[in-house]
């Protein structure tokens, strides 16, 4: 009698999904046995994802082919990745880890021009135009919105914008009380914007409900369907 | 110093080195010093040196006498070529013409450590005085008692005041005593040491008619001689024979010495006057002055008084002046020991010019003779050498004689109406000697000139020791390091009360210490005096007292003992550790966990079992649904889309129930060549599983209709790479294969190539990475983000600012979706019942809960009014 993959993968599924579950009743040694199970599964399939998805076809098989036949170019592009991995290698030993500073630097210091450059090209600089957009009647008109629903919409983003950015406005005088308080107007703002903040708290925290609730579903579901199938 | 101008006036009786001529005086000469020089002629050979040098003069014979009457002086001398041994003033005397002094040597000034007795204060001072002797001198002058001041004045500059001064001797002598002692602690040591100074002069000048007075205390001194310590002087043969006599005349035992005679004789007599009694105090009675009645006529007053104070003080006198050598150590010595000057003083030719004692002149020639250890002390030997001066007294006394000379100085001290301190120091010093048994140690410093080293700065001072005679200024050429003294040596116990005797340090564990090889400094002062090595030696660090103790008990009242114990309160509050306030850690409630885990499971296991669909589908589309439909419709057909699978295997369930409807009606209708992509390491496996689970009716297959680039990695900034060159950064599929000539990615070589670009995250930062690095490399490239629920609120932005096509996020997206997929896969409906149910569960629970701390809070609020 020849047992299916699904079947294996029904069971497996089934009993991993009660020790998750067993959480309910408090840490549990079933409950870690599943969490450590997860984490050597994932840990081993990254690993063999790095090699075989990464260092064997995007190192290793390129050098050999550069290195026989390329180009100057070719052979120092295969070969300097394979420098700057051993250079990072160095940080294990020591003596030898300001080796590794040079790639390492390298590394930090794309990585850092890329984000900037990403987050001024990509973030800031179009979310501060979209929030002056939204008082366009023309772009407005392009994507089909009234004017009223785009004022309104542009006020209310321009309000929770201004008054959240002035919540964490700390400046603050001092009383004659002694006490330390902020101007008036900007503890106004600030009130303002904490209620815009709470609310987007808020829906942050039924989004997560949501994606979870979904997940207990789905599990839920497949523990029914997989004793339905039986 | 407060004595400088008293040793001044002592040594001023000295005439110094010049010419005295005494045979002028010979007619005026009173006819009982006549007779009293014919006697001294007569005994003149009989004993010129001490009773345990007799041995040794057996041997040699006495030396006759010149014709004068100071011929026994001369006898001593020896031969004229020893004239330097003989004062200036009795060379011409004798009317031999005196030869001239050769300078002294700068260590004769040792000499005078030895009369001084006070080593310390030299050696601090010596160097300063060699150099700046005015500047001393200067202090010295303003250290000095206002009454030493005075007695300065009349010294040197009213010599007409000598004559007034000698009447009033007895008056000054009968001054009631002044309690100074306190101020003038070395007062006993000084006084002693005045005593000291003017013994050799009386003894020196002392012509022979005196020592024809002591004829009957001769003889029977030397009956004596065996029981009585002989001086310092004597054993050392510096004195003259006409002293040995006088000495020897000391009848009275050293025994009969007691401290409650001598304050009595130190009050009826100066110590300038002490010295006579003590050196020939029966003879200056029973012999001179009864023999000679005239001489109470002829003789001034001093002596008149001088006569009247020994009767009453003739035992006192004798012990005083006597000499504390031990006879044991006079007759020590052997006659190796004994200076050849002493051997053979009629053998000048020995000598080269002078009869100066070998022991005097040089190291060389004297460090075969073991001197006697008081002179042997290195460290109270040394002083600088003064100049030759003038002296003072000369010019002031030249209207007399100059054995009145010699002694009238020393009334000078008195005269002075401070004489109660000195009578006090007198009585300090009466008690010491009288405290003298037949010692067996020798004090050198009690047959010293005594006068404080302070005094030696002066430049006064300095001449008055030219006048010294010239065998005692050439004692600094003895060598200090010949002879070994001991502190027994320098300080004899035995010249201490019995109560400081008690406390003295027993020298005996000190033994023989060389003083020449020992650097360790004498004591100066106290009962220590003399003592080297007692004491660590310590600059400017003396002593005078026992720390005083205080008392640790305070005495406190009651409210002081209040406030006390209020400030330990305080302190103690302050030292104490406060404990922080921290809130109490919330941790769920074991029902409540448990109640609302049986409150989820039932609803959701309830609906899913139960399979009911009362709750319908969502109505309407939002914006970014609508716009994502829009986009979808508008993919040409067999176009290549790129997907992009960024999300974890945990939220495949939301994610494949949100992404089925989507791709299944883009699959459908469009038939697109799909190449997918991760920037998460699992999104290729989720890629496959999502193409074999949801879409697996459409039959996509690897290499043919979709491509799987697998994992990109970099990050960021291989989202980077990839949008500006995807065919050099993901060139091969996750078999490795090349990817960018096959079907899938047929026509496309760049990020802008793809019809679509479809994101399916969980991850609102993956999204962004997304956003922000293909932002300038899409073009006009469609982007449509499939996110998760948790998610959407922060792409939501993106959506807005028109960064992004459209939006299908959660469940809820895909129930929307799937209703304009004709309700194709059916997933989303399948839970949206229980999502529904589960979403107002959550909702009622969380009004509840919101519910249930408003009446917490205002019941805590209730509490606290």
């Amino acid at each position: 009698m020849a047992i299916s993959l699904d079947l294996i993968t029904g069971v497996l599924s089934f009993l991993f999904t009660l020790m998750i579950l067993s959480y309910l009743i408090g840490d549990n040694p079933v409950f870690r046995l599943a969490v450590y199970m997860f984490i050597g599964i994932t840990s081993g399939y990254i690993a063999s994802i790095i090699w075989w998805q990464v260092l064997a076809p995007r190192l290793l098989m390129p050098l050999l082919p550069a290195l026989l036949s390329g180009s100057i170019v070719e052979k120092v592009i295969a070969i300097t990745p394979l420098l700057g991995a051993v250079f990072i290698l160095m940080k294990l030993s020591p003596r030898l880890s300001k080796i590794a500073s040079i790639a390492m630097a390298f590394l930090v210091g794309a990585g850092a021009a890329v984000i900037i450059a990403g987050a001024l090209i990509g973030t800031i600089i179009p979310q501060i135009s979209a929030t002056i957009n939204f008082f366009d009647p023309q772009l407005a008109a392009q994507r089909n919105i009234n004017v009223i629903e785009v004022l309104g919409n542009g006020a209310i983003i321009l309000v929770g914008v201004v008054t959240s950015l002035g919540y964490f406005h700390f400046s603050a005088r001092q009383q004659a009380n002694g006490t330390v308080r902020r101007f008036f107007l900007i503890e106004i703002i600030a009130f303002i914007g904490k209620i815009f903040i709470g609310t987007t708290l808020g829906v942050i925290f039924a989004g997560v409900y949501a994606t979870a609730l979904t997940a207990f579903i789905e599990r839920i579901s497949s523990l029914i369907n997989f004793f339905g199938n039986f | 110093m407060q004595f400088s101008f008293a040793i001044k006036g002592k040594y001023s009786i000295w005439s110094g080195t010049d010419k005295k001529h005494t045979a002028e005086l010979e007619p005026i000469l009173p006819q009982w010093l006549k007779a009293a020089r014919d006697a001294a002629r007569n005994v003149e050979s009989e004993d010129d040196t001490p009773d345990f040098m007799q041995a040794n003069q057996e041997k040699q014979k006495a030396p006759i006498s010149p014709p004068d009457f100071l011929a026994g002086l001369q006898a001593q001398t020896g031969d004229d070529e020893e004239d330097e041994d003989v004062p200036s003033w009795l060379a011409n005397i004798t009317g031999a013409s005196p030869k001239s002094k050769p300078a002294k040597d700068e260590i004769s000034s040792d000499i005078r450590w030895v009369e001084m007795g006070d080593k310390d204060d030299f050696a601090q001072s010596e160097n300063i005085l060699a150099q700046q002797p005015s500047a001393t001198e200067k202090q010295n002058e303003e250290d000095m008692p206002i009454w030493l001041a005075g007695l300065h004045t009349d010294t040197q500059s009213e010599k007409d005041e000598l004559t007034d001064w000698l009447q009033d001797t007895n008056a000054s002598n009968e001054l009631p005593p002044l309690s100074i002692g306190a101020q003038f602690p070395n007062a006993g040591k000084e006084n002693d040491e005045k005593e000291d100074v003017v013994e050799p002069s009386t003894l020196d000048d002392t012509p022979d008619w005196l020592k024809q007075m002591s004829d009957e205390a001769q003889e029977k001194s030397e009956q004596d001689t065996s029981s009585q310590p002989t001086s310092p002087l004597l054993a050392d043969g510096d004195i003259p024979a006409w002293f040995e006599q006088l000495s020897n005349t000391s009848a009275e035992p050293i025994e009969a010495q007691t401290p409650r005679d001598a304050p009595e004789l130190s009050i009826d007599t100066p110590n300038w006057l002490e010295q006579l009694p003590d050196t020939s105090a029966e003879i200056v009675e029973d012999q001179t002055l009864k023999d000679s009645p005239e001489l109470s006529g002829d003789t001034p007053n001093w002596l008149n008084t001088l006569n009247a104070s020994e009767e009453n003080s003739k035992p006192e006198s004798a012990e005083v002046a006597e000499p504390s050598i031990p006879t044991s150590e006079a007759f020590s010595f052997t006659d190796a020991d004994i200076p050849e000057w002493l051997k053979s003083p009629t053998e000048p030719q020995d000598k080269k010019q002078d009869t100066t004692p070998a022991w005097l002149k040089s190291e060389d020639q004297s460090s075969e003779f073991e001197l006697p250890a008081w002179l042997a002390s290195e460290d109270t030997v040394r002083l600088h050498q003064p100049q030759a001066e003038e002296p003072v007294s000369d010019s002031l006394l030249s209207d007399l004689p100059d054995w009145l000379k010699s002694a009238a100085p020393e009334t000078t001290i008195f005269d002075t109406p401070t004489d109660e301190a000195e009578v006090n120091l007198e009585e300090t010093q009466m008690e010491t000697k009288s405290s003298v048994p037949e010692a067996e140690s020798v004090d050198p410093y009690a047959s010293m000139p005594a006068f404080v080293s302070d005094s030696q700065n002066s430049e006064s001072i300095e001449s008055l020791f030219t006048e010294m005679p010239d065998w005692l200024s050439r004692a600094d050429e003895q060598p200090a390091d010949l002879a070994i003294t001991t502190n027994e040596d320098i300080l004899p116990s035995n010249d201490l009360p019995s109560w400081v005797e008690a406390m003295r340090p027993n020298n005996s564990g000190l033994g023989q210490i060389s003083s020449a090889a020992s650097d360790q400094s004498a004591e100066s002062h106290g009962a220590l005096a003399g003592l080297q090595g007692v004491l660590p030696a310590g600059v400017g660090f003396n002593p005078t007292s026992k720390p005083k103790v205080y008392s640790l008990k305070l005495n406190a009242d009651d409210e002081q003992q209040r406030q006390a114990g209020i400030l330990e309160d305080i302190l103690a509050a302050e030292t104490s550790p406060v404990p922080i306030a921290s809130f109490g850690m919330l941790r769920s409630s074991r029902g409540l966990r448990w109640t609302l885990a049986f409150l989820m499971l039932a609803v959701v296991l309830s609906t899913t079992i139960l399979n009911i669909k009362f709750f319908s589908l969502p109505q309407g589309l939002p914006s970014e649904i609508n716009s994502a439909i829009q986009v979808m419709q508008s993919i040409p057909e067999n176009a290549p889309v790129l997907v992009v699978f960024d999300y974890e295997p945990s939220r495949a369930s939301e994610m494949e129930v949100v992404a089925s409807p989507v791709f299944d009606q883009l699959l459908l209708l469009k038939h697109p060549r799909l190449t997918f992509i991760s920037t998460n390491e699992t999104g290729a496996m989720l890629a496959e599983r999502f193409i074999a689970g949801p879409l697996a009716g459409h039959s996509y297959q690897n290499g043919v209709t979709y491509s799987n680039l697998g994992y990109l990695p970099g990050g960021q900034l291989g989202v980077r790479a990839f949008a500006q060159n995807p065919s050099l950064i993901a060139p091969f599929d996750i078999n490795l294969q090349p990817v960018w000539g096959s079907a899938p990615l047929q026509d496309v070589s760049l990020f802008s190539h793809f019809a679509t670009l479809i994101l399916i995250t969980d991850n609102a930062d993956a999204a962004r990475v997304w956003i922000e690095q293909t932002q300038g490399l899409r073009g006009n490239l469609p982007f449509i983000i499939i996110s998760s629920a948790q998610s959407t609120p922060l792409i939501q932005p993106y959506y807005a600012s028109g960064q992004v096509n459209g939006i299908v996020s959660g469940l809820y997206g895909g129930a929307l979706f799937e209703q304009y997929n004709a309700g194709r896969p059916g997933t989303a409906r399948n839970y949206w019942d229980a999502y529904t149910v589960g979403m107002l569960l959550a909702t009622v629970l969380v009004g509840i809960g919101g519910l249930w701390n408003v009446i917490v809070g205002l019941r805590e609020r209730g509490e606290g009014n």
